[in-house]
């Protein structure tokens, strides 16, 4: 379990990217490229494509790092949606070439035992209160999609729903969630 | 906004976020954001709210050679280029290209007439005009690119498959082709094919371009034409 992290200051490391400070991403990079790289590799599950996306996020961080706006959102959040965004993109394109079938054994097989890490949270972000509120199958929904990645049909074969619950549970807890960040 | 819209726009804003959009609803939002700022707002939001969710995954030391190959490639970023397709010389190449396809097309069509093909491109190299690789639609959802001969990849390359619109912003990538290989491509997520559409081949890293544009340098281009 890593814990949130305070003290890196992500705006100013973004601004000295803006500005070419190749020791400024460097210093983002030992910071927090193990988290990124878990991150992308929940999705990926795969290794090398982890370190692909990886790569390819702070090529995106560098090359952008000018065209971030605090208005809209914190700085080490635009780092993480950039990887996340990232690692989606790359399983999308996979996927759409996949056989159904396989997709579900592959995801099975990949998922097994890490499924244990959602009761281990300790997470003391509000959102994990919210998360605790929701019923354990639509929790399990949002974790799949969110943290590995999970299309609706993968889900609804892990889960052993049938995809249209599926999708009105992830409507509904989205709903739940923000009602209860508000 | 009333609320019934504003609460449909969250949620897919919400869908956005957790990645579960089917590949044409996420085209749509990715390119909805650039002009929505509702909904842009929406997703920022999202992004804030579902953050602290990152830490469940357990953090993974990379390996020692990845922070040297990003700063490789930061360092072939530094190197200013042209965009290729800004490029008058590669324009004025297209015009013998499509002469090349002509002749090619014409010969094609001689010798084996396939009934159903829309749209043939035939993909010639920028210097020489040699044609190395030919695009033909089979039907409307897939393309096919065949190669005519094998070219030789330097090693830790690989050659990029782009497309291009005339009306189009920027190059869509279509993936990543081995030499010597057909490689076929599903078109759902595209626009449909049009007359003229650029289809090329770049020279890019193995893992294919790491900005989402061509960056290497071209090895072959084409432009469709449509097949009466």
């Amino acid at each position: 379990m890593n814990s949130p992290v305070t003290d890196f200051d992500f705006d100013r490391c973004l601004k000295a990217c803006a500005q070419g400070d190749r020791r400024a991403l460097q210093a983002l990079y030992d910071h927090e490229g193990a988290r990124l790289l878990g991150v992308a590799r929940r999705i990926a599950r795969d290794d090398a494509t982890a370190e692909d996306i990886v790569h390819d996020a702070f090529i995106r961080i560098w090359t952008r790092a000018a065209s971030f706006d605090p208005a809209r959102g914190s700085a080490r959040g635009w780092i993480y949606s950039i990887t996340r965004h990232l690692a989606l993109n790359t399983i999308r394109d996979t996927r759409r070439e996949a056989v159904l079938d396989d997709a579900h054994l592959d995801i099975s097989t990949a998922l097994h035992g890490e499924l244990d890490d959602i009761d281990l949270w300790s997470g003391s972000a509000k959102i994990y209160r919210c998360l605790e509120q929701l019923q354990p199958a639509p929790q399990r929904c949002i974790l799949h999609a969110y943290v590995d990645g999970c299309s609706h049909a993968e889900i609804a074969g892990l889960l052993g729903a049938p995809l249209g619950t599926v999708k009105a549970w992830i409507k509904r807890s989205l709903k739940a969630l923000r009602e209860c960040l508000e | 906004m009333n609320p019934d819209t504003a609460e449909a726009l969250d949620t897919l804003a919400g869908e956005f976020v957790l990645g579960v959009l089917s590949p044409e609803q996420h085209a749509a939002v990715t390119e909805r954001l650039g002009t929505d700022p509702y909904l842009r707002a929406a997703v920022d939001a999202w992004e804030a709210r579902l953050l602290e969710l990152t830490a469940l995954a357990a953090a993974r030391p990379p390996s020692a050679r990845l922070w040297g190959r990003i700063q490789r490639s930061l360092s072939e970023l530094a190197t200013p280029s042209v965009k290729w397709w800004q490029r008058l010389g590669l324009w004025q190449a297209l015009s013998t290209a499509g002469l090349a396809a002509s002749v090619l097309l014409t010969f094609m069509l001689l010798t084996t007439p396939p009934p159903t093909t829309q749209f043939v491109v035939v993909l010639v190299a920028p210097s020489s005009q040699a044609p190395g690789w030919v695009v033909q639609t089979s039907d409307s959802r897939m393309i096919e690119l065949i190669p005519l001969g094998k070219d030789a990849v330097p090693e830790g390359m690989a050659l990029q498959f782009w497309t291009k619109g005339e009306q189009w912003r920027a190059p869509v990538s279509l993936g990543l082709v081995k030499p010597g290989e057909p490689y076929r491509v599903p078109l759902q997520s595209l626009p449909p094919l049009e007359a003229n559409q650029l289809f090329e081949l770049t020279l890019e890293k193995s893992g294919g371009s790491p900005t989402g544009l061509p960056t290497g340098p071209v090895k072959f281009i084409g432009r469709a034409v449509k097949v009466i």
